[in-house]
């Protein structure tokens, strides 16, 4: 779906991701884990454009992507979630899933989007309950569903997801992986999500990468990864093979 | 004082609030959108009110061509200040240096006025004129409202209702609303945050050149009539710098305290009105009322 190859991104002089080779699988789950300032967050910034990047980045049929501003690769179907949830907060739930809706709809356009809203609702009732709060005042986990929600809003064909799992409690996060893997077994959705839950990211994905200081060190099938030495050493810790 | 009195004091004072209170809007917007307090918020009132003597003195275009061309005049006004004033210094290191600019253009707009149109104050008349050709006025029991200030009032209210129907109810206005309150998030939706940006500015400056166009027959216009911005910002700041309705209401205010001042201690009016501000700095910093966006621990 995705292909990525020596790509490289910058803020200003410093090089966050030094010549990244990768590739997103259509209808797969691809999990990115890595330690925090390990370049996770700018790879997804280089696929949806939001910073300053170079190489190349394929999608589909074989488009590069790697120039295009956040708006052109919201419009071409892939739509990046941005960590710490991002909801805006003056909005009500509706009006921010509303928002979602802007790359297919059009400033001025007239299209409907009730379906979609309802196939939103469907997926996350709690979001229904509080369709007219403000979203300031939603709880973490409300937050996270509604920035999902809204991507989902967008006729997304490849969804990138940063950290969803982050500052929430463990009942929360259980629940917010279920309606991932929902999302792309029902919905048909390639979802690249980056976690650094590393255990449950495995768990859930069908792939992985490995992020260290910029550079992919390690990638597999994510039972593979999950047996792979190194890995359990700096991220699954001693009690990996505990239940 | 007598009832009549009363009556024409408070008009007079509501008006001159409204006038404020749409500059103050126009305030909000800007600072929402781009973050930044536009000092040329009153000079941008002033230009309005020149294009308008120009066009209305000059060219002696009637009302109905007036308004559409006003329009246009007032639109470009805000999307060239946009692309010389902010645009270039958005990515700026410190966002002081597009303040500053916002001041720098303050004064430019009024020396190119005075360049363009000379520095004699033109009078305009006022929009209801009685059979002789002066000022109409409403006869109420003993008090005489003159129109101008009645059509001021009802001209403000229209814009801010008409406005804040804009970004509550419109599609666009409430991508307008997610661009201004989360620019990243709504970018990486797709959101194309220059389109949002320039609208707000053409709305803010359009907004500014109905005031000049308000205000010109009372005021006369001159390159000065930009100094009552200075009322806006006492009156967003009463507000509480957060919300429309709060600026409105605190520039409704300035204008009422303003026009009663007059009759107590007239040469001091100025002074009531900031005294007025430091009071509410003093005694409720946050101003009357808080943002919709609020604090979550
Ligand atoms: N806006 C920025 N300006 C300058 N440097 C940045 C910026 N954003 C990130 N960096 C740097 O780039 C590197 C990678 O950051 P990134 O946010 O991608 O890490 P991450 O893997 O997402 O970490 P975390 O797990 O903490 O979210 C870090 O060294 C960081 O300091
Ligand atoms: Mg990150």
């Amino acid at each position: 779906m995705i292909k990525i190859s020596n790509l490289h991104a910058y803020y200003g002089t410093i090089e966050a991701l030094k010549g990244i080779n990768m590739e997103i699988r259509k209808g797969q789950i691809t999990c990115l884990i890595g330690s925090n300032g390990a370049g996770k967050s700018t790879l997804l910034k280089s696929i949806s454009g939001a910073c300053n990047r170079s190489g190349s980045i394929m999608y589909k049929d074989n488009a590069d992507i790697s120039n295009l501003s956040p708006q052109k690769v919201a419009r071409l179907g892939i739509t990046h979630v941005p960590e710490g949830r991002h909801v805006f907060p003056g909005l009500t739930v509706k009006e921010n899933l509303e928002v979602g809706t802007i790359n297919w709809h059009g400033f001025f356009g007239r299209k409907p989007y009730q379906k979609e809203m309802e196939e939103v609702f469907a997926l996350f009732p709690r979001l229904k309950e509080r369709e007219n709060q403000l979203s300031w005042s939603l709880s973490g986990g409300e937050q996270q569903m509604l920035a999902i929600g809204r991507a989902l809003m967008s006729h997304p064909e490849v969804l990138l997801l940063d950290e969803p799992s982050m500052g929430l409690a463990p009942l929360v996060i259980a629940e917010l992986f279920e309606k991932i893997v929902e999302i792309n077994k029902e919905w048909g959705l390639t979802i690249l999500l980056v976690e650094q839950n590393a255990k449950l990211a495995m768990k859930t994905a069908d792939y992985t990468y490995v992020l260290e200081r910029g550079n992919i060190t390690v990638e597999g099938p994510s039972a593979e990864v999950r047996s792979n030495d190194m890995v359990i050493k700096s991220y699954l810790g001693k009690f990996a093979n505990t239940k | 004082m007598s009832p009549s009195l009363f009556l024409s004091l408070l008009v007079n004072g509501v008006a001159m609030g409204m006038v404020y209170a749409l500059l103050g809007m126009g305030l909000i917007l800007l600072v929402r959108a781009v973050g930044i307090l536009n000092f040329a918020q009153g000079d941008l009132m002033m230009f309005g009110a020149y294009i308008c003597a120009c066009l209305l003195l000059d060219f002696e275009l009637p009302l109905y061509l007036l308004i559409p061309i006003a329009f246009i005049w007032f639109a470009l006004l805000g999307v060239i200040f946009m692309f010389t004033i902010y645009w270039p210094l958005r990515k700026a290191t410190y966002s002081q240096a597009t303040i500053i600019a916002t001041m720098g253009a303050s004064i430019i707009l009024q020396e190119v006025a005075k360049i363009i149109w000379g520095s004699q104050p033109r009078s305009m008349p006022h929009l209801v004129l009685n059979s002789e050709g002066d000022p109409a006025v409403l006869q109420i029991g003993s008090a005489s409202l003159q129109w101008q200030y009645l059509i001021i009032i009802a001209v403000g209210a229209l814009i801010i209702f008409l406005i804040t129907q804009l970004f509550e109810k419109l599609y666009v206005g409430k991508m307008m609303q997610a661009a201004c309150q989360d620019s990243y998030a709504a970018n990486l939706l797709g959101v194309p945050s220059i389109l949002t940006i320039c609208a707000t500015y053409i709305i803010v400056a359009i907004v500014c050149g109905i005031c000049g166009y308000l205000v010109a027959p009372v005021f006369m216009v001159r390159s000065t009539l930009g100094t009552l911005q200075l009322r806006a910002f006492a009156g967003v700041v009463i507000g509480g710098f957060g919300s429309i309705k709060g600026a409105v209401i605190g520039c409704l205010l300035v204008g009422i305290v303003e026009s009663f001042s007059t009759m107590a201690f007239s040469g001091y009016k100025d002074v009531t009105v900031f005294l007025l501000l430091i009071i509410f700095l003093v005694f409720r910093p946050t101003g009357l009322f808080k943002g919709k966006i609020g604090d979550k621990a």
